[in-house]
Formats: C-alpha cells, sequence, structure tokens
C-alpha cells in the first residue's frame, strides 16, 4: 500500500527520538578510549639501547637520537632523544619495532600547542642516569665480563702469586706472606681476585690487613713459646 | 482560572470607561491592546519554538542539542536573536530597494493577521469573524506574495527561483487545503471559529473527517514551506531561496513569520479537528495551547524524518492526489450529511 514506507520512516525516528544520545560532551566528560588507542608516543629514556631500529622504521623520519660512544666498551651511550611528532601519523611501526619496548602510544590526545617548534619532544639523558643505572641488559653483560676476569684473576693468582701480588704490593715480606696464605687459602685468594679486578686500591688495603693479621697471628704463635727459633 | 482573560479584558475596559473614555473608544483602545499582546505572544512563542525545535530534531538524531547557555540550552534563541539584532543590515545594491525592505515586513504582518480569528479559548477571540475561516485561508494565502516580493527583489537568480517555487507550490497546495476545510464547513454549516468549536462537543471532526484531517495536514506542510516540502528554500540547492540575500533582522522576520504561520496553522488545525479550546478539567486557553504544540510536534517529527520532494513530484502530488481525494471527501460528506437527514439522525 502506498505510505506504507512514510510511516515505517516516521517509526524510525520516533524511535531514535527516545534512545540516548550519542554525542560525547568531550571537555567536559573524557571520552572513553580503547585500551590499544594511540594517543601520544612516550619515550622511557632509561630503557633505550640506541638501537635505531624505531628510526629505520618511521616512515616519516619523526624519530631521531643523538649518542656518544661509551669509554671503555663499543657500546653507545644515549645523549637525547627527539620526536617531532607534528609528522607522526600513528602507524605504531616505531613501537611494534622497538626491542625493549621504550616506545608507547598513551592515551593523551591532546595535543595542540600554540608553536610549531613547541610540537617537538626532545628527551635529554635524565641528571641521575650514570653507569650503574644502565640499560639491565647492559648491565648484566658487564657483571658476566666481571665475572670472567675474576675467574682469569683467580687462576693467574693461584698459579704465580708473586707475579701478580707483585703488582699490587711493594714489600717483598709482604708479598711472600700473601702468596702463601692464598695458597693455603682458597676463600682469601677469591676475595683478593675480586677486588684487584673490582677496585685496586681496596685490594691493597685488604691484602695489607690481611698480612697485618697473619703477622700478629705468628707474633702470637711465637710467643706462646714457639716464636724463639724465629727470633734467633 | 476559566475566565481568567476575558475578566481582565473587562476590567481592563471598565478601567478605560471610569476614566472617562467613550465606550466605543474603549474597545478600540483593548483592540490594540489585544493586537500588542498576540504580538508579544507570538514572538516570546517563538523562541520557544525555535529552541524546541533544534532540541527536537536533535532527539531526533540522537544529539544534544543546545545545552550551553542557560538550562538545557533555553537562551541560545536568545543569544540569536541578539546577534541578528545587531547584525550588519546589508541591501544588495543592484536590489529593488522598495520591494526588498518591505517584503519581510509584508509577510510578517501577514502571518500576525492569522491571530485575529483564532479562538483561544471560550469567548476569546481578537474578532469574532463570522467568515473566519474563510478569512484564515484568504490571508494565508497572501504570504506567496511575500515570497515572490523578497525573490523579485533580491535580484538574485537563486531567490527568484526559489520565489518561483514557492508561488507555484503555495497556489498548488492552497486549493487541496480550502477543499479540505470545506467538508467541516458542510457539517458545522457555518464559517466561523467558535462554532466550528462548538460543534466538535461531541465527536471531533477528525474522526468524522479523517481524509480532511490528513489532506489539511499534508497540504498545511506544503503550506508552512515545511519539510518535506521545503523546496522553496531548499538551502543545498538554493542557498536558502527567496531569503538568500536577506541578512540580520530582516532575514530573522522570515524566520519569524514562518513560525508565526506554524503556530498559527497549527492552532487552525487544534480549532477545526482536534476540539478547539474544548477539553476537561483544564481551562479552556491551556488546552488550546496543548493541542497547538502537540501538532507542532508532529510538524516537527515530519520535518525531521522525511527527505525533501522533488518539484515535479511535489505539483503532480498536489495535483493528482490531494486535489482529487479532498473533493471526493467532500463528495462523500455531502453523500454523508443527505443519509443521514434521510436517516433521520440529524
Amino acid at each position: 500500500m502506498n505510505g506504507q514506507g512514510l510511516i515505517k520512516g516516521l517509526a524510525i525516528t520516533l524511535k531514535h527520538f527516545f534512545q540516548k544520545e550519542i554525542t560525547e560532551q568531550y571537555p567536559d566528560v573524557m571520552p572513553e578510549l580503547a585500551p590499544r588507542f594511540r594517543g601520544c608516543l612516550r619515550f622511557e629514556f632509561e630503557k633505550c639501547i640506541a638501537c635505531g631500529i624505531c628510526v629505520n622504521s618511521c616512515p616519516n623520519d619523526v624519530l631521531s637520537f643523538e649518542t656518544e660512544k661509551r669509554d671503555k666498551s663499543k657500546k653507545k651511550k644515549l645523549l637525547s632523544y627527539t620526536i617531532d611528532f607534528q609528522y607522526c601519523m600513528f602507524c605504531n611501526l616505531c613501537v611494534e619495532g622497538c626491542p625493549t619496548s621504550c616506545l608507547s602510544f598513551d592515551h593523551d590526545f591532546e595535543l595542540s600547542q600554540f608553536k610549531r617548534e613547541d610540537i617537538k619532544m626532545i628527551y635529554l639523558r635524565p641528571e641521575g642516569l650514570d653507569e650503574a643505572q644502565d640499560s639491565p641488559a647492559d648491565q648484566e653483560e658487564q657483571k658476566d665480563k666481571e665475572q670472567k676476569q675474576i675467574a682469569a684473576m683467580l687462576k693467574a693468582l693461584q698459579k704465580s702469586p708473586q707475579k701478580v701480588l707483585s703488582k699490587l704490593l711493594e714489600g717483598e715480606e709482604d708479598i711472600n706472606i700473601l702468596s702463601e696464605l692464598i695458597q693455603s687459602d682458597q676463600k682469601t685468594a677469591g676475595k683478593i681476585a675480586e677486588l684487584i679486578v673490582k677496585d685496586k686500591e681496596k685490594a691493597v688495603k685488604v691484602a695489607t690487613g690481611f698480612i697485618n693479621k697473619d703477622r700478629k697471628n705468628r707474633a702470637q704463635k711465637g710467643e706462646n713459646g714457639e716464636g724463639g727459633d724465629k727470633d734467633v | 482560572m476559566e475566565p481568567l482573560f476575558i475578566n481582565l479584558a473587562e476590567a481592563f475596559t471598565g478601567w478605560m470607561i471610569s476614566l472617562g473614555l467613550d465606550p466605543g473608544w474603549a474597545e478600540a483602545v483593548l483592540l490594540v491592546v489585544k493586537w500588542i499582546i498576540v504580538v508579544t505572544i507570538i514572538t516570546v512563542n517563538i523562541i520557544i519554538l525555535i529552541w524546541l525545535e533544534r532540541k527536537v530534531s536533535a532527539f531526533f538524531q540522537e544529539r544534544l542539542g543546545p545545552n550551553r547557555l542557560g538550562p538545557f540550552g533555553i537562551f541560545q534563541t536568545i543569544a540569536d536573536a541578539i546577534k541578528l539584532l545587531t547584525k550588519e543590515d546589508i541591501v544588495p545594491s543592484a536590489a529593488d530597494k522598495l520591494i526588498f525592505k518591505t517584503a519581510p515586513m509584508f509577510f510578517i504582518v501577514v502571518a500576525v493577521m492569522l491571530y485575529t480569528v483564532i479562538p483561544m479559548g471560550k469567548g476569546m477571540q481578537v474578532i469574532n469573524l463570522n467568515v473566519g475561516l474563510l478569512f484564515f485561508i484568504s490571508v494565508g494565502s497572501l504570504s506567496t506574495i511575500a515570497l515572490l516580493m523578497a525573490g523579485w527583489g533580491s535580484n538574485n537568480k537563486w531567490s527568484l527561483m526559489g520565489a518561483v517555487r514557492s508561488v507555484a507550490q503555495m497556489v498548488s497546495y492552497a486549493i487541496p487545503l480550502a477543499f479540505s476545510l470545506l467538508g467541516v464547513v458542510m457539517i458545522t454549516g457555518s464559517l466561523n471559529l467558535q462554532d466550528i468549536v462548538l460543534a466538535q462537543d461531541k465527536w471531533w471532526f477528525v474522526i468524522l473527517q479523517p481524509i480532511a484531517f490528513i489532506t489539511y495536514f499534508i497540504a498545511a506542510t506544503a503550506e508552512l514551506n515545511r519539510g518535506p516540502f521545503d523546496m522553496p528554500e531548499a538551502e543545498q540547492e538554493l542557498t536558502g531561496g527567496a531569503y538568500t540575500e536577506y541578512t540580520g533582522m530582516r532575514w530573522a522576520l522570515f524566520f519569524l513569520a514562518e513560525y508565526t504561520n506554524l503556530v498559527a496553522v497549527s492552532a487552525l488545525m487544534a480549532t477545526v479537528f482536534l476540539g478547539g479550546w474544548q477539553g476537561p478539567w483544564l481551562p479552556s486557553w491551556l488546552w488550546i495551547i496543548i493541542k497547538t504544540y502537540a501538532i507542532i510536534l508532529v510538524f516537527f517529527w515530519v520535518k525531521w524524518t522525511f527527505p525533501r520532494i522533488r518539484m515535479d513530484h511535489l505539483m503532480s502530488f498536489s495535483w493528482k492526489v490531494l486535489v482529487p481525494v479532498s473533493l471526493g471527501n467532500i463528495l462523500l460528506t455531502g453523500a454523508g450529511i443527505y443519509f443521514c437527514r434521510w436517516m433521520g439522525w440529524c
């Protein structure tokens, strides 16, 4: 029948009339964002290993960073990280590529700025971030290396204590006493080897401590009656 | 509550006579006061109506509508009115200045004239004309001239196109409009709107004349230039039709007149088909307001549901459907009346 469609249309609009509004009153009420919503790109300085995968994966040259060669190792040291956000197209390639997941999109979408320069986000190296606080992967490697060095040192100490200790101590008598100690006591040897690798000054102090203690022990032994022959 | 306004009017005339005024002059002053009241009500009512239309259309589209100014955004229209009043009044240099300037005034005057005959309550009318319905139809058709003046005076092809369309549309739809009311007149035997209201104390004419009600509703929508028959305005294709060149208050007058017409036509529909001011419990002047607003809401509903009809379809619908249907309704009504008389029911 003619006019059926008209009534159907009126019914549809009437149904919508009583439905809930879908308007988002944005500045008053913040919208509910999906968990994987791509808002502002955030960078965590501590996690970055300066591998450059993000820079290579970015299609719009948004990302860039500055590095410096570290003193001892071949590793790079991150100095600053720049996100020129005006060119970002939120493709997520950098986030996917990052091996340490130091890049992530958060839910902040209010990114407008008054000046074009302000859009650029520059992350500088934090003050407290020294070698000890380097990336965890880095730290582990460092530890591994140290362990190896200590093991090598221990081996050398046990094989020819005089030679190694002559670099540490000066008095020939002291060296002899200590080398005797090292050969007789595994524990002392381990400790001294570790200290030599880690901190030479401390090693010297500890070594002299050991020597003095040993001397005292010997002197005590002498006092108890057997020391006569040594005095002679 | 019922005779509130009548008592007020009587008290006013009594006060005028007590001041030493001739009773005839007192009546004349009362008429002026009535006019002022009508115009004030219209203007205030428009503010509510525009807000209501924006709000209702928003709800139909699952939006919120104006909600910033005041509670539920009710002051939005007032802010808009202030903006329109303070806008620069631009008259195009190539325009026919006299016609351009008089068109909006003519339009609003014609719209306000419609209110003279509508019974706003029991015995409440500006003038109780015995040809009230005829007056309403003839004056209502005059707004065509205002639109034609606006279109011609603007000296703009879009304006003229819109004006030509509106004239064609209004002339075609005035015929089924008048014909659909004729059935009611035949039953009542009077063109006086108060008589028509009183004739509906048992049965509303919407029950006795359902076809007439529907044809009148459709024809009235076209007469009002409202959607889906808003071809003369047609923002998307005619950039506002006859109103294209109008700015500020002149444009606002057109806007005002359109809504004034809407209220007037709705009030007439309530009067003729829905029993006018008759109703239980509430005072009569409240009943007519309630009924008028109910019809206005239906107008809004229709406007925000249907897409705009094509011009040729519009014309063919009027001449090929509405005119024959309303003529058939007259025939049916006449036959029905004779049948009733023959059976001795009336």
